[in-house]
């Protein structure tokens, strides 16, 4: 009963463990595609070499009216990006003010429902602005107030203009909402004196996969630079690729635990049942027949444990992914690492294969050294521990 | 009669790097087929000793051991274990029975380990616990039996294997006067009904009284060896 309680533990730790980090890492990827990414961005072939203002994508507004119509099914927004400066009466910090089409950006980020005060451009006031609220925090500013925004015009110019912050967002990474502030393109452009799109931004409907599209859309555009978030953010591609890591080193860790439980139990059970194990011996079974018995019995527990343990981690991980674990108590930490306060926890269905053959493994080494004591045992002393 | 158990200058010394304690000190015997033997003699005189090596238990520090015509000294502890499957019974004081397992099963379970097809195990275990009568408590476990009903599942489990004897290590010990009686009738029966070789060590009167032979140790050395009473 002990070593079938410690791997039905042992499994269930596993499991939540593993789908608690890897739900983790998969907010946290879901959260910066969407807030900051996408999937999918077009810029000029050369457009990070300096990210200059005159960097702009050739036939960028034609380019983006045809992907809108061609890739109908993803959603994209065009970008103005311009590093500037932004200054309230007690503080200035360098930002990048994205220019956009609201009702694309929209679609593609979903900035009005990471609105926490004011409206999303919905507002008749002249260079309406949307700004972080930690931004808004660090440059002691709040709704409605106006900032200046200093920037350099295509003719290299510096240009400073006043805005009206007229919402407050805040998305699952602090780091992003302190460092980016939009503005609409029919505001910015004027006081930049040109026109021009830095980025196109896609991202495509969940389930769907983006590589076909970002190969598609290489293919015909071959002088631009067509990256998804993989090249852009290599950050996401470590958290991605940790996550197989993760489950693995779990795994490892819980399995080396669940060694020792066995190692100790059956050793339990080896020394308690000595006189028994002397009288087979006794009567004729040898010792092959002994080592084989204690693995097998080791083997069947472990068979036993395992398939519950299973249900009920994959009980816990259907239940915890549907309502999500609840972690705003620690929002604030949580944000400085682009993290979501409510976590999702998942578990590959590999994981499930996993530890089943980790299981048998387990119990195999597990026995033993249970095993070779009990052959070790001499049945003539034994029996005499009556 | 044939001799299926033959020792000559049996020595079994414990410890002996520390404090050596002669437990066996040249012990010659020779027990034929079909004798019904007692090893009698105070606590500490040598009888569950002698018992186990001649039943391949444990290993004499000197002499020769010869059981059924063969030198079992010389066997590797493997060798000696399928050796004793198929050629000695063993009934304990304990009565030492599997206790998740039924009387029949229990009985069965040499025959398993010498893989015997399961209808010849499953037709010698009934007619074996219809010998020792035990016909309606097949499907017992041991802890729904009494001390005596064990000892017989446990006399009957030693016969299992058709072995060519069967050691008795104070087989009457636990018992009250009443199973003790049938336990002996049934052992006796046996021993006459089918030439079976029966090696008792024993404290017990009641069994010393039904030996056909009485070997007497002390202090590690036969002191007497004599017919019984029967």
């Amino acid at each position: 009963m002990v070593v079938i309680t410690a791997v039905v533990l042992g499994i269930w730790a596993i499991i939540v463990i593993t789908g608690f980090s890897i739900g983790m890492v998969r907010t946290y990827i879901h959260t910066a595609i969407l807030n900051e990414w996408s999937h999918i961005q077009i810029h000029r072939s050369d457009y990070f070499v300096d990210k200059a203002l005159e960097d702009t994508i050739p036939n960028g507004f034609t380019t983006y009216q045809q992907l809108k119509k061609e890739f109908s099914n993803t959603y994209l927004s065009p970008r103005l990006l311009v590093q500037g400066m932004v200054s309230s009466p007690k503080a200035a910090r360098g930002i990048t003010i994205k220019a956009i089409l609201p009702a694309a950006e929209d679609s593609t980020t979903g900035l009005s429902s990471n609105l926490v005060e004011g409206s999303y451009f919905d507002t008749d006031a002249r260079n309406p602005m949307i700004i972080g609220q930690d931004l808004a925090d660090k440059i002691h500013v709040s709704l409605n107030n106006r900032v200046v925004l200093t920037f350099q015009s295509y003719s290299g110019e510096i240009t400073a203009a006043s805005f009206r912050i007229v919402g407050l967002y805040a998305t699952k990474d602090s780091r992003y909402d302190s460092q980016h502030i939009f503005v609409r393109q029919e505001d910015l452009k004027p006081l930049l004196g040109g026109d021009g799109l830095h980025e196109i931004a896609i991202r495509v409907p969940d389930g769907t996969d983006f590589e076909p599209i970002q190969e598609a859309i290489q293919k015909k555009y071959p002088d631009l630079d067509v990256q998804s978030y993989r090249t852009l953010s290599p950050d996401l591609v470590l958290y991605e690729s940790t996550i197989g890591l993760t489950s693995m080193i779990m795994t490892i860790i819980v399995m080396l635990a669940l060694i020792f439980g066995i190692v100790n139990t059956m050793m339990m059970a080896v020394l308690e049942r000595v006189k028994e194990l002397g009288m087979l011996m006794a009567i004729g079974m040898n010792k092959k027949r002994v080592f084989n018995m204690i693995l097998i019995e080791t083997l069947i527990l472990g068979c036993i444990g395992a398939p519950i343990g299973m249900l009920v981690g994959y009980l816990t991980i259907i239940w915890t992914s549907t309502s999500g674990l609840d972690l705003s108590a620690y929002s604030a930490g949580m944000r400085e690492f682009g993290l979501s306060d409510i976590i999702y926890p998942w578990v590959p269905s590999s994981l499930y294969w996993q530890l089943a053959l980790a299981i048998i493994v387990t119990a195999l080494i597990g026995s033993l050294f249970p095993a070779w004591k009990a052959i070790r045992l001499r049945p003539v002393e034994a029996i005499r521990t009556l | 009669m044939k001799p299926v158990i033959v020792t000559k200058g049996i020595t079994k010394t414990y410890q002996p790097d520390t404090i050596p304690v002669h437990a066996l000190r040249g012990v010659d015997l020779t027990i034929d087929e079909g004798e019904f033997v007692a090893i009698v003699g105070p606590s500490g005189s040598g009888k569950t000793t002698l018992l186990n090596i001649i039943g391949g238990l444990d290993r004499p520090s000197a002499g020769y051991i010869e059981v059924g015509g063969k030198d079992i000294s010389k066997f590797s502890d493997n060798a000696l274990i399928d050796f004793r499957r198929d050629h000695i019974g063993f009934v304990f004081q304990a009565y030492n029975l599997i206790p998740v397992l039924t009387a029949l099963e229990n009985v069965e379970f040499v025959m398993l380990l010498q893989q015997l097809p399961k209808e010849k195990r499953n037709q010698r275990a009934m007619e074996l616990l219809h010998a020792v009568g035990l016909d309606d408590k097949v499907n017992k476990r041991p802890i729904e039996l009494s001390g005596g009903q064990q000892q017989r599942v446990a006399v009957a489990r030693a016969l299992a294997s058709k072995p060519a004897f069967v050691l008795a290590d104070e087989p009457t010990a636990n018992l009250d006067s009443v199973s003790t009686g049938q336990l002996l009738d049934i052992m006796a029966n046996l021993n006459q009904e089918e030439q079976m070789t029966f090696v008792f060590s024993t404290h017990d009167q009641r069994v010393i009284d039904r030996a056909h032979r009485v070997i007497t140790l002390e202090d590690g050395k036969i002191i007497s060896d004599r017919k019984g009473h029967v």
